[in-house]
């Protein structure tokens, strides 16, 4: 980058423009070494055609996993629609009550 | 859906989240600001909006699938904890050189938005903060995709760099406290529609600190309209992390650039008998209110002609209302929420003043006007990506009035506006001419929210000085 700067110029002490980061960080929890007869969540925007490739999963996984189990997306709702809150803050008691083990979260960011 | 994932992760279960290849990088900035800087995520390549039926299903069996897998059942690879830099604290300087080298210094570590910013010295940023009674310190929210603090503190700081004078303190604090609402969805000012936030300004504040109101309001060019319009973009690209593309955070795919203040014409106003915008939005006329809202696309100017408020209203309803947001309001829909604005004329707004027409009876007008096939709505959502969308499903669901679906033909017109009260005027533009505008809102991501801006006890007098 060329040098700007001409002589005899004013130096200006500034301070930081961001923000205190407000979380902990933690790792994620341990993984499910075998994915047989466990539950799988699905949990999902409605977005980009999941409803296409989520059954594609489900039948994937069923043919390498026996007896695997899925709670579907209409479960939990639209997770990124207008009841987002509400849906989201939901999430934990269908986990519980469904006895969900893993959960495949789609799609985007 | 990382946010979805976190909660599981809370829960103790294991989640992998499915992320299409162009939001990576934004899904990196969410995680971390989440504070699961390591979660589980499953690529999925490419495009999926795209791809042909049999394309997509090869690249879920023979990519996405066995990412999945791993996602969810091999160890993670966790991130070696990096050494990070301290936290400077706020009276902290951490860095020092001419204009010139600040302005490189602040564009290497990504704090500024491109254009020259002026520098934060502790002098400049003490000058803001005499024009608030607040703490310094004071922790106004929480801003996420980042989630770092907005504070009395840096909102100062910000507004130093974007150019503003210090007697706009009170006006970006009332900002910063919108945008710290969670109704207003700030995680979400990155979207793909790269929607921009709009600040509407009413009260005698406009015309003490000398907003434009009038010919070319929404023109950069203006100091207060100009600076507080770029001390929003500024603020949330550094306090919730929405960074430019395409290395950054903010995912809009095409996206715009800052939108100047919009400030409200009151003088027009009281002479229609019109109430303010901020008696609209719930508050006393002669408050100083702002109100914040997303805008993600722009009319083409409307002309309209007649001394006749109804022709006014149809050539409004047609430009603004069927060509504007005709193509939008498929996804209001699908979020069972959307508030466009028009900004009206004052030679437009007499007009319909002179018949007796109230704003709320232009919006009724456009509600009952309006209208598009259920169907092309439909295709619009899906082509967008909302691909589960269903108007009828909306309907039995509570979420859109029973107006939209009283038939199962697919061809039948449902309304553009879903509820005439979501709708808002403001009178502002060109008093010489005819012509009005409307901004189309990008539905729960920046609903209009309002606050009144606070003044410090001695504002006469520091204004005086």
């Amino acid at each position: 980058m060329s040098d700007r700067t001409t002589p005899a110029e004013t130096a200006y002490d500034v301070v930081w423009p961001l923000g205190k980061p407000a979380y902990a960080t933690r790792a994620p929890v341990d993984r499910v070494a075998d994915l047989s007869n466990k539950v799988i969540g699905e949990t999902w925007d409605y977005l980009f055609r999941g409803e296409e490739w989520f059954p594609i999963l489900r039948e994937e996984l069923g043919k390498r996993y026996p007896g695997i189990r899925f709670v579907t997306y209409d479960t939990f709702g639209n997770l990124h629609g207008p009841n987002q809150r509400e849906l989201v803050a939901r999430v934990p008691a269908l986990l519980k009550e469904h006895k969900v083990d893993a959960v495949i979260s789609a799609i985007g960011a | 859906m990382l946010r979805a994932s976190a909660v599981v992760e809370r829960c103790g279960i294991p989640s992998v989240s499915i992320i299409s290849t162009g939001f990576l990088k934004q899904a990196s900035v969410i995680a971390k600001g989440l504070g699961l800087p390591d979660m589980a995520i499953a690529e999925f390549p490419g495009v999926p909006m795209t791809q042909s039926k049999e394309e997509l299903r090869r690249q879920v069996v023979e990519l996405l699938l066995p990412r999945i897998i791993a996602g969810l059942s091999k160890p993670l690879r966790l991130t070696a904890p990096v050494a990070e830099a301290p936290i400077p604290a706020p009276r902290d300087i951490v860095f020092s050189g001419t204009l010139d080298q600040v302005n490189d210094y602040f564009h290497e570590q990504n704090w500024s938005d491109g254009m020259p910013v002026v520098p934060p010295t502790l002098d400049r940023v003490e000058k803001f903060l005499r024009f608030t009674e607040r703490d310094p310190n004071e922790v106004i929210g929480v801003c996420p995709p980042a989630n770092r603090e907005a504070t009395v503190w840096n909102v100062a700081v910000n507004g130093v760099m974007a150019g503003c004078r210090p007697e706009y303190m009170p006006i970006l604090l009332a900002v910063t406290e919108v945008i710290c609402t969670p109704e207003y969805k700030v995680e979400d000012a990155g979207s793909t529609p790269g929607w921009e936030s709009l600040i509407t300004l009413s009260g005698p504040i406009v015309k003490e600190l000398g907003f434009n109101a009038g010919q070319g309001v929404m023109r950069v060019g203006r100091q207060p309209n100009t600076s507080i319009g770029r001390f929003l973009r500024m603020f949330i690209r550094n306090v919730a992390g929405f960074t430019h593309g395409p290395e950054g955070a903010d995912k809009g795919s095409i996206g715009q650039s800052f939108l100047v203040v919009l400030a409200e014409n009151e003088d027009a106003i009281a002479e229609l008998g019109w109430q303010p915008y901020s008696v609209d939005r719930g508050f006393n006329a002669g408050d100083n209110v702002v109100t914040v809202q997303s805008v993600v696309a722009i009319s083409a100017p409307a002309y309209s002609q007649s001394e006749r408020a109804e022709e006014h209203a149809a050539l409004l309803a047609d430009v603004i209302g069927e060509r504007a947001c005709g193509y939008w309001t498929a996804i209001g829909m699908c979020y069972a929420n959307w508030h466009p604005l028009i900004i009206l004329g004052p030679s437009i707004a007499k007009v319909f003043a002179q018949e007796g027409w109230s704003k709320r009876d232009i919006c009724q007008y456009f509600y009952e006007h309006v209208k598009i096939k259920a169907s092309r709505a439909e295709y619009y959502a899906y082509s967008a990506g909302l691909t589960g969308f269903r108007i009828a499903n909306a309907v039995k669901e509570g979420l859109l009035p029973k107006a939209f679906h009283l038939s199962d033909d697919p061809d039948r017109l449902v309304p553009v506006f879903q509820r005439p009260e979501w709708m808002s005027i403001v009178v502002a533009g060109d008093a010489g001419r005819n012509q009005s505008r409307g901004y189309v809102c990008n539905h729960v991501q920046g609903v209009p929210t309002s606050r009144k801006v606070v003044l410090p006890q001695n504002w006469k007098s520091l204004l005086a000085k």
